[in-house]
């Protein structure tokens, strides 16, 4: 299965972690890797979450993970490439 | 600015989010709310359980299409509105649960009535909060209220420490809210509308297939616009019957695991499925990859995370169902105009299917009663603008089918969660919301044993409901299914409703007239009894038939293609050309 990771800006808020991992869980995705970091503005945390999904599952992890009302923005990291920006309420700017 | 508890801060948010009606009851965690609930304007109903107060405002909101409050203590009585709160997420209802935390130095030291109510309802809130800082409770109200009511609706649970209620705080209502990560779209896309109208100028056999979001939207008028510019058959699935009237001659009918055969085969057989507010659940689809397996999918709703999550989109517009055919209209108006493709076979293949497979039902041989004639006369007698509710099972299956529903709000159900004991809270709620309007709730015996209790609420209250109760005497679905599936094993389905209790009884005893019914030749006239007293609640119980079951069905994990008109038959396809 392919690995593809998420670069996620979230709210630095009780709870945020636990929403994104039992999100993970209750859906059935399966989480590689996840690391949790501080960002240069202190109400915005970053997790970094690999994932191992195929296809039209990405799409959903994404588009559910979006749905958090913590969850500010999502961008798959490709190698060698410029982040695609994932955002499912495009009336968001990042 | 003068200083107040938190507690009155939460009343006055409450006030300011323009709650005029909350279903609750008080416990040591939240009780320093009700002293401030027992000065203010909101009328606070004081219900007998919790899971009452939860769906009373689901009910509440599916009627008005206002946010639904219900309020409660920390530990059971928040476990208690988990059901409710579930429930809501399934069916998108705009709701917002108020409970009591213990104290916020006692968190997480197993107090007493101490239950991690944010992270027990994580997985299907909307979303939720745990408050302990007083200053925090205004802002949390206005951002709970709108996120339950904007984009897809849902519930919202808002948990507060006792001692944040407790301490004094200054009170400042938000002017607005901005939440950077949530920004609901409601206006689509102008070249997914071009790319919808072209999709759809390109079909020559297209259904509408309508969910509930037509009715959260409030898009039944464009609705009924736009399937009359098309000319093309609709079918309205479970949490949409009312969204398109019944007497239109375009509908088909609901589809589904206990839709019409005109319905479950318009959509098997269409080449574009135009999806507004509808989500693909199994219950429709039945197994998803034998499911119109021809059809092209337009699929319009405001939650992106609908979009691909079943059945692939060839066309998907994101935004505001009402928003969206506001626009969708006059694009295809204009597409129409260059490129009117003739749907008249179509549709008469799907009239033949309707005049051939029109539901019905047997009169029990024995003479006793069938419940579907009972459910049918209720339909008749009260009225369109009458609102029904139902529990879960056979009657609710019944209830979808053989009432005539023309308009919007006047069909409350648990669709998705499924959630018996749905019906006498839900109506309790719709009465409170449109207190003019005839409320019915129909509901099975086991599913009246499960949250009767209300009807003390509902009798002390002045909110004269009325409960037909269809007795049966089992567990009727679960049955059908044993009768289907477990060579007719009756294991715990049999419940000896006609034994214990008397239900009219029981309703006297709670403060209720009390009516029964037996003979097919007494139906209508205890209906118009029961229409006739507008002062109390009534219940009336009617003992019908046992062996009744609910057709058409497509069998669990089933093709739609293999949809049943009765035990073993199929509809003679041969007769039909498609």
């Amino acid at each position: 299965m392919a690995q593809h990771t998420l670069e996620v800006l979230v709210e630095n808020s009780p709870g945020v972690l636990a929403r994104v991992a039992g999100l993970f869980s209750r859906r059935a995705y399966n989480i590689e890797r996840l690391t949790v970091g501080p960002t240069a503005n202190p109400e915005v945390s970053q997790m970094d979450i690999v994932v191992s999904v195929e296809g039209h599952a990405l799409e959903q992890v994404i588009a559910q993970l979006d749905k958090l009302i913590n969850v500010i923005s999502i961008k798959e990291i490709k190698p060698a490439e410029a982040p695609e920006v994932h955002d499912t309420q495009p009336d968001y700017q990042n | 600015m003068s200083q107040v508890t938190g507690a009155q801060s939460l009343v006055n948010s409450l006030e300011a989010a323009g709650v005029d009606v909350m279903f609750g009851i008080p416990g040591g965690a939240i009780l320093p709310a009700y002293d401030p609930i027992f000065d203010s304007k909101i009328r606070h109903i004081l219900v007998r359980h919790e899971q009452g107060a939860g769906h009373a405002a689901t009910g509440y909101a599916q009627v008005t299409g206002r946010v639904g409050v219900c309020i409660a203590t920390s530990g059971p009585g928040a476990t208690n509105l988990v059901t409710p709160l579930a429930d809501a997420a399934m069916d998108s209802v705009p709701m917002v649960a108020i409970t009591g935390q213990v104290p916020s130095l006692a968190i997480g030291t197993d107090a007493f009535q101490e239950a991690d109510i944010r992270g027990i309802t994580m997985p299907f809130a909307k979303h939720n909060y745990l408050i302990t800082d007083p200053a925090e409770i205004p802002r949390a109200i206005a951002e709970a209220f709108h996120i339950a009511s904007t984009g897809r609706p849902g519930p919202v649970l808002v948990d507060i420490a006792k001692d944040a209620l407790q301490k004094m705080t200054d009170f400042k209502y938000p002017t607005s809210v901005n939440l950077k990560g949530y920004q609901p779209r409601l206006a689509p896309n102008a070249q997914a509308i071009a790319d919808a109208a072209e999709l759809i100028t390109q079909s020559s056999k297209p259904v509408f297939y309508v969910g509930g979001g037509v009715i959260k939207a409030d898009a039944h008028r464009e609705l009924l616009e736009i399937a009359n510019l098309l000319g093309a058959p609709v079918v309205t699935t479970l949490m949409a019957r009312g969204a398109f009237p019944d007497s239109h001659p375009l509908h088909l009918g609901m589809p589904g695991m206990h839709g019409t055969v005109a319905a479950v085969t318009g959509l098997q057989k269409a080449d574009l499925l135009i999806t507004l507010g509808a989500r693909f659940d199994d219950r429709v689809t039945g197994k998803l990859s034998t499911f119109a397996v021809n059809a092209k999918v337009l699929h319009c709703d405001v939650d992106p995370a609908e979009i691909n999550k079943n059945r692939f989109a060839d066309v998907a517009v994101i935004g505001d169902v009402k928003h969206t055919l506001q626009a969708l209209i006059p694009a295809l108006k204009a597409a129409l105009k260059k490129n009117q493709p003739d749907l008249s076979p179509w549709l008469r293949q799907m009239n033949s299917l309707k005049s051939s497979y029109p539901l019905g039902y047997d009169q029990p041989s024995d003479g006793s009663l069938s419940p579907q004639y009972v459910i049918e006369r209720l339909g008749k007698i009260s009225g369109p603008d009458t609102i029904f509710t139902s529990g879960v099972g056979q009657h609710q299956m019944w209830a979808a089918q053989f009432i005539s529903y023309e308009n919007p709000r006047t069909w409350l159900n648990s669709g998705g969660l499924g959630t018996m004991g749905y019906a006498v809270p839900a109506a309790m709620g719709a009465k409170v919301g449109a207190p003019d309007t005839t409320v019915w709730a129909i509901d099975g015996d086991g599913c009246f044993q499960m949250t009767n209790q209300e009807l003390v609420t509902c009798a002390l209250n002045n909110i004269p409901v009325k409960i037909a109760i269809i007795n049966n005497e089992s567990l009727g679905m679960v049955r059908q299914w044993q009768t289907l599936f477990y060579e007719g094993r009756y294991s715990n389905t049999s419940l000896e409703s006609k034994r214990v209790p008397n239900f009219p009884m029981l309703a006297e005893a709670m403060g209720c007239v009390g009516l029964s019914c037996e003979r097919p030749e007494d139906v209508d006239a205890t209906i118009e009894k029961a229409m006739s007293i507008n002062d109390q609640p009534v219940v009336v119980d009617f003992r019908v038939h046992r062996d009744a079951m609910v057709w058409p069905m497509v069998a669990a994990g089933t093709s739609n293609d293999d949809i049943m008109i009765a035990r073993e038959t199929a509809p003679d396809w041969d007769s039909q050309e498609l």
